[in-house]
């Protein structure tokens, strides 16, 4: 990714929940269409489509690699069509493989999409889908591993070494839960408290059933084009303005200690090198964290904060919150918003942009010049950092 | 025992010594002999040389628990009647970190830097797993 190649101009997205009527192309039509009509352009316009794959969903899958989107909607002028799987990470890809196609004219307005339809899917084959991805099918998975179980392990130990409380854990879906009571698009919206988290049943210790993710139905469609036609047909274009992206490997016990730290320290490093900005020049942090425990990692590898406890301390008493001193994960990330597969990073994307064409309603932060997004795949198989901007700086 | 209902290791060709002596309880590692790497786990090629001359050695099948997780709900119907279980990151002190269950003890009492030893579940004719339990004092 290059500094101020891209930029969104139109944003699209429905509800985050569990919808059982709604038909996953009822998805796809009301994301695409709203992106498109956004941007204030005609379907004609958009020359190619970029599809994240459907994750555990093998029809939907199969019709989005195939090509049928753009015959769908009647998209006239569409030349090409594609798919790029990289899990929780196909948001940043599918930005990659729109720049290059932008910037060597093979379409000059494309639709990036995301849709998932989990309501209408056994929820066995679900959580079998979930245990199997990502893990290893010879030394991870004959040991009843899940997504919760390698979240847990993490958590036991970070809260070991931290010396950090149930009670203090608890304050990290509380802090997701105040912005999305503020989001229409998130699945769980009531207030929450400390209590009421430690209340819910355990799942896998010490992760409670309010520290774990529900899976849920969702989509979301952007348009991206070059700057130049960007600032000819939107007023308040977003600009990727720098990225940074480190693989981390794919088994969790491949992984030596300081390895994680490390290779998220150099991605963030390289995303603020590309875009000649600090962390101090960020007004948002859409950290993209999927179970509590990466929030206070994100902000120690970020520099934040100095430690565990300091992090801890940090999102407990409200600086992450609305109207805090640095709002973070404003969509109240896939613990509040709902886990919709791939599709909490294009969550991300779609609020990043949002914020920062003044979109984002009563979560608007003010006078937001920069945001800082990440997201990573499979059970933490990389980790990518990408700014974003409303100036080209 | 052919009512083992859990998933079994799906194994690769270069892995299968391991399964065979797993079988016999006895846990090896594989070893690179030109760059001297213990490899875990097995590959086709040595991932720190990518010498072909891959052999293996014994280890002492004794570990401490990084972290664990004990597993309460939220698994696939195969795992249900083991539940509760535990769910553990082992370093061996051949300095190999595995994924296992700690097993033989009430899972209320696992901590981590706790003391482990290989054991094996038997799970069919052909596999057994490699899982701890508390070292004997």
């Amino acid at each position: 990714m290059s500094k101020g190649k891209i930029a969104i101009v139109g944003i699209g997205e429905v509800p985050t929940g569990w919808y059982p009527e709604r038909h996953e192309w009822d998805i796809i039509y009301d994301t695409c269409m709203q992106a498109v009509r956004d941007a204030g352009l005609n379907k004609n316009d958009i020359e190619g489509v970029l599809c994240s794959p459907a994750v555990g969903q093998p029809k939907l899958d199969s019709e989005l690699v195939f090509g049928k989107l753009p015959e769908e909607l009647g998209l006239k002028g569409c030349r090409d069509i594609a798919s790029v799987n990289a899990g929780g990470a196909t948001s940043a890809n599918l930005l990659r493989m729109a720049e290059h196609w932008i910037n060597t004219g093979i379409a000059r307005i494309v639709l990036i999409m995301h849709a998932t339809k989990y309501s209408s899917i056994d929820p066995n084959y679900l959580i079998k889908t979930f245990a199997t991805a990502g893990m290893s099918m010879e030394w991870e998975y004959p040991f009843g591993t899940t997504y919760n179980g390698m979240i847990a392990m993490a958590t036991t130990r970070f809260m070991n070494d931290n010396n950090i409380s149930p009670e203090e854990m608890a304050s990290i879906p509380v802090a997701f839960r105040k912005w999305a009571e503020l989001d229409p698009n998130a699945m769980f919206r009531k207030p929450l408290t400390v209590e009421k988290v430690l209340s819910t049943r355990m799942i896998s210790t010490p992760l409670h059933s309010m520290e774990c993710n529900m899976l849920a139905d969702g989509g979301a469609a952007l348009v991206v084009t070059s700057p130049e036609m960007a600032k000819k047909i939107c007023k308040t274009p977003v600009y990727m303005l720098g990225e940074g992206a480190r693989y981390c490997q794919a088994t969790v016990t491949q992984r030596t200690d300081d390895l994680l730290a490390r290779m998220y320290k150099e991605a963030a490093a390289d995303a603020f090198k590309q875009a000649g900005l600090t962390i101090k020049d960020m007004n948002i942090l859409e950290l993209y964290c999927a179970y509590p425990i990466l929030m206070p990692i994100l902000l120690m590898v970020l520099g934040v904060c100095k430690g565990g406890k300091d992090a801890i301390r940090f999102i407990a008493e409200g600086n992450t919150w609305p109207g805090g001193k640095l709002p973070c994960s404003t969509i109240g990330d896939a613990l509040s918003r709902g886990h919709t597969g791939s599709g909490v990073g294009f969550a991300y994307l779609v609020e990043t942009a949002r914020q920062l064409m003044g979109k984002a309603g009563e979560r608007q932060v003010k006078d937001c010049k920069y945001v800082l997004m990440n997201c990573a795949g499979g059970s933490g198989m990389n980790m990518i950092f990408e700014i974003f901007g409303r100036n080209l700086k | 025992m052919s009512e083992y209902a859990k998933p079994l290791p799906v194994i690769q060709p270069w892995s299968k010594k391991f399964w065979e002596a797993a079988h016999q309880h006895k846990l090896i590692m594989q070893k690179c002999n030109d760059c001297g790497k213990l490899v875990f786990y097995p590959r086709k090629f040595c991932p720190g040389c990518w010498s072909a001359n891959l052999g293996w050695t014994d280890v002492s099948g004794k570990a401490k628990v990084r972290t664990f997780t004990i597993t309460v709900a939220g698994v696939e119907q195969a795992f249900m009647p083991d539940l509760p279980y535990v769910l553990a990151i082992v370093d061996l002190e051949e300095g190999i970190r595995m994924m296992t269950n700690i097993v033989d003890c009430k899972s209320e009492d696992v901590k981590i830097g706790m003391d482990v030893e290989i054991a094996f579940r038997d799970c069919t004719d052909e596999i057994s797993l490699p899982v701890f339990r508390p070292a004997k004092q």
